[in-house]
This record gives structure tokens, C-alpha cells and sequence, in this order.
């Protein structure tokens, strides 16, 4: 059974995860998450290497520690190598480096994207219900929109993605604009239910030339739009006063501050993405031949809205998602996406570089 | 201090002026105009015309804050959209950047004028009731 330390610090977080075998997570420390952050700066935005460098040592510390493993026991150190923020990445990179070289344990990069994927696989081997392949693996988040082709987990071929904002950048958005902070996704999904989903009907064009990307830019400028034409104005006063009084306000809270037409807004908004998003899923699972399953990963697919439709879309394969801790950005995933390839032999040497463009399958 | 309007019926047409004026663009170029007005679009075409990369490989560089596309003379798009507080800029290292000979493409940059160099160039996005744009480029001269 290997034991892989994964490094995750693409750019908001810092994580560390131990994982031994395929599915066993030993521990796993996301900076923001770790009650000892207040120490390091609290849950400021890791935007670049400054931050990055003062979150690892505490981070793979700790993962180490509540895993009860020392760097000798370790069989391999996986890490992050692209996309992402050049200097946050080189952070994880460097670091892990330095442990191989000072171990002489085998370096492994790993995408973050696949990474995301195999979050899911990795957690359905858990259940006892294994992602089969070939399969549709779906990766929206609030930086990617990506929807790949996976005959088998490694080999993708990439079907569509976002033309402009990602999903959970609309979401983002779109909570920022009528007062419900940033990043508003989860606000919106809270709630969501308490809205008409057919109130305001948004439409979102069609792409040309690759009818499998997609685009959140005029479904963003539309909310917008009404927001201009429905005098939001004193309301999203109301909500960023909430805010500052308390920064995370309970579902009651919100629902005193929020009218019924933007509660209409807000579940046409979600109601549209989700369908946009499944929409996609079904095109692309009917061109894929034998498909077994759809995987969707990332933050968005936390959604509890884009869950409840996609169990009710009928979509004719088992669909996966990974649990909320797992859907966004962790370090988990990166040890798992590594395990095949310590299997293999695909390591990394000391020339590896970070990738900030990195790509999954063109 | 001297400016230019130019006006572009739709999406098509705005990708194209980028592309046009990719040419002329160099250092750190200010791209302002509220959501939705067509920063990203215009960023396609301006990105393109470097041939740094196609268009359809620009996108919202909203959450990653940084998109550099091209290795060799590399077209850097940034993002300031979701950050309030200058410490939080300053650690992206944007000084580097103007520094260096690459062309620095902003969105939501005027926010924080302080960190921004004396020698730029900003481009105003105004949608018009229509599909329309009203695009107002201005060349900025330290004083």
C-alpha cells in the first residue's frame, strides 16, 4: 500500500493530505479550514507565494502529525504543478521538492483538474460503487468549466468549456451584485428553493462552432440587467449591512432581508445554470459510445440544486459527485491522482516547473 | 493625454477591434467598464492579434485572478474583480509585471489607482442600449 503526501496550492488554498492505498485518506489540512490559521493571517485569499509560503510548513505539518507519519514512511510526495497562479504554485512545488530531494522518495506532479476527478473516483471506491469507465467528467467551478471525455481515469480528451465566466464565477457574481457577498454561490443555493424557478426566464445562447462549450457572461449581464431595471438598490443596502454586523448570516436572516422577486431571481439564475450545465452533460454523454457514468466535480458541485436535478434528470448512467469537503480545492485529490501514477512509475524530477497554463487534453 | 472613441455594433465587432489594436497596445492597458460590458471580449481579440492565443482560449480570469497566455512575448490578463484591499493586490506582484516588456491587460484595476504605473493606457467599455459599444482608449503620461 503506498502513502502519498499530496501538496495542493493552485491558489486560493494550501492543503495536505496523506492518503495510503487507493482509498484510506490518513488526514487532510486545508489552510483555511485549520483553526490555527488565525495565527497565520486568517482566511485571507492565498493569492500569491507570500501567503502560500506562510500557510505549507504549518499545513503539510499538521497533515503529517494527524496522520501519525513521518516523511520516511512515505513512498511518494505528489503536488500540484498546474493550472493556476505561477507563484502560488511554486510554492507546493518547491516545498515538495525539497522533501523528495531530503528523502529520496519519488516527486509526482498532478494536474489540479484531474485532481478533481479523481476526488470522485477515489470517494465512489469508498462506497463501494467505482466509477466506470468510459466516462463524462464534468469540472465546474468558480475557475473552470471543463467537461472531458475519460475512457479511462488518465486518458481524457477534452469535449467543451467555458467561452468567458466559469459556473461558479456566475454564481459569484451574481451574489456579489445584489448584496449577498462574495463568493455568493452558496448564499444563492441556500436560497434558492424559496424562489420561483420559473419567474424570470433567462436564456443563454447557443455556442457556435462547438455546441459543447459553454458561456455564463449574458446569463450574469442579464441579472444585472434586471437588478438596473428593478430598483435592487435599497435592498442590497439592507444585505450589506447584514453582512457587516455578521459576516456569515443564518438562512433566516437572509430570507428577512430578501423580497420574494429576487428570491424568484435568484432560483430562475440557479435554475438556469443547473440546466445549462445538464443540459451539456446529456449532449456529451450521447455523443460519448458506451458510457458508464458522469462524473461532476468542483466547488459548484457542492450545489445541493444541481445535485437534487441531476438525481432527477434521468440522465441514464450513474451520475457521481464527490462529498462537499472533496468538491473544492483539497489536497486529497492530488495524492489520489497520483496513486496511478506512482503505480506506473511516472515521476517527476527536480527540473519540474510550474505550469500556470497547464491543460488537461486539448 | 490624448483619446480616441471607437464604436462596435456587437460581440464580433468589438473581438475585432481588439484585434486591430493589439498592434498599437503595450505596458499596462486598464481594460474599465461594469459587468457584462465586454472586458474579456475585447481581451479575445487583443490576445488573438498578439497571437498569444486563439480566442477561444481567453476566458474569465475572475477567480484565477492572473491568465497568461503565450510563452515567448506572453499576454498577461488580470483580474481584480473579487479582491478590496491594496495588501491583497500588492502580493500578486503586479510591480514585476510593469516592469517587465509584457502587455498587462487589467479588469477592475482602477479600483486601486495607487498601485497602478504612471504610463498606461486605459480603455473605457460603454454598452449602448443596444449590442452596441462605445470603446474609449486614452493614452496616460506620467506627469
Amino acid at each position: 500500500m503506498a502513502l502519498i503526501l499530496g501538496i495542493e496550492g493552485s491558489c486560493d488554498e494550501t492543503a495536505a493530505a496523506v492518503l495510503s492505498g487507493e482509498t484510506t485518506v490518513l488526514s487532510s489540512v486545508v489552510a483555511s479550514q485549520l483553526s490555527v490559521h488565525g495565527k497565520y493571517g486568517g482566511v485571507v485569499p492565498e493569492l500569491a507565494s507570500r501567503e502560500h509560503l506562510r500557510s505549507i510548513v504549518p499545513v503539510v505539518r499538521e497533515a503529517m502529525q494527524r496522520a501519525a507519519v513521518t516523511f520516511d514512511d512515505l513512498d511518494a510526495i505528489a503536488v500540484t504543478s498546474g493550472p493556476g497562479l505561477a507563484g502560488a504554485l511554486l510554492v507546493g512545488l518547491t516545498y515538495a521538492k525539497g522533501i523528495a530531494f531530503s528523502t529520496g522518495k519519488p516527486l509526482i506532479t498532478v494536474n489540479h483538474i484531474e485532481g478533481h476527478i479523481h476526488a470522485v473516483v477515489l470517494e465512489a471506491r469508498q462506497k463501494g460503487t467505482p466509477v466506470e469507465f468510459p466516462a463524462l467528467a464534468m469540472i465546474v467551478s468558480g475557475g473552470h468549466t471543463h467537461m472531458f471525455a475519460a475512457s479511462a481515469a488518465g486518458s481524457y480528451q477534452l469535449l467543451g468549456k467555458t467561452r468567458d465566466d466559469a459556473a461558479g464565477e456566475a454564481f459569484d457574481k451574481v451574489g456579489k451584485l445584489l448584496g449577498f457577498g462574495y463568493p455568493g454561490g452558496p448564499v444563492i443555493d441556500k436560497l434558492a428553493p424559496y424562489g420561483n424557478p420559473k419567474a424570470v426566464k433567462f436564456t443563454i445562447a447557443k455556442m457556435k462552432s462547438n455546441p459543447l462549450d459553454f458561456s455564463f457572461s449574458g446569463l450574469k449581464t442579464a441579472v444585472l440587467r434586471w437588478s438596473q431595471a428593478n430598483a435592487v438598490d435599497e435592498e442590497v443596502r439592507v444585505r450589506k449591512a447584514l453582512l457587516k454586523t455578521d459576516p456569515s448570516p443564518a438562512l433566516e436572516q437572509w430570507l428577512a432581508v430578501t423580497p420574494q422577486r429576487t428570491l424568484d431571481v435568484l432560483a430562475s439564475f440557479q435554475h438556469t445554470v443547473i440546466e445549462e450545465i445538464l443540459n451539456h452533460a446529456e449532449m456529451a454523454a450521447e455523443g460519448l459510445e458506451g458510457i458508464r457514468s458522469i462524473i461532476i466535480s468542483g466547488g459548484v458541485a457542492c450545489n445541493a440544486g444541481l445535485r437534487l436535478a441531476a438525481a432527477k434528470a434521468g440522465l441514464g448512467v450513474p451520475v457521481h459527485f464527490p462529498s462537499p469537503g472533496l468538491s473544492t480545492d483539497n489536497a486529497v485529490m492530488i495524492a489520489a491522482a497520483a496513486v496511478p501514477k506512482f503505480d506506473r512509475g511516472i515521476f517527476a524530477g527536480m527540473e519540474a516547473a510550474a505550469q500556470p497554463n497547464l491543460t488537461l487534453a486539448n | 493625454m490624448s483619446s480616441r472613441t471607437f464604436h462596435t455594433a456587437d460581440e464580433e465587432a468589438t473581438i475585432a477591434l481588439g484585434r486591430e489594436l493589439s498592434r498599437e497596445l503595450q505596458g499596462a492597458v486598464l481594460l474599465i467598464g461594469d459587468l457584462g460590458a465586454g472586458k474579456t471580449t475585447l481581451t479575445k481579440g487583443i490576445v488573438e492579434g498578439r497571437g498569444a492565443a486563439t480566442m477561444h482560449e481567453v476566458s474569465s480570469p475572475t477567480f484565477t485572478l492572473v491568465h497568461q497566455y503565450g510563452d515567448k512575448d506572453p499576454v498577461f490578463h488580470i483580474d481584480l474583480y473579487r479582491l478590496d484591499e491594496e495588501h491583497e493586490v500588492e502580493t500578486l506582484g503586479l510591480d514585476d509585471l510593469f516592469a517587465g516588456k509584457s502587455l498587462v491587460l487589467l479588469e477592475w484595476a482602477e479600483r486601486f489607482p495607487a498601485l497602478l504605473p504612471a504610463r498606461r493606457t486605459e480603455i473605457r467599455i460603454e454598452p449602448n442600449e443596444d449590442e452596441s459599444r462605445t470603446i474609449t482608449l486614452t493614452n496616460i503620461e506620467p506627469r
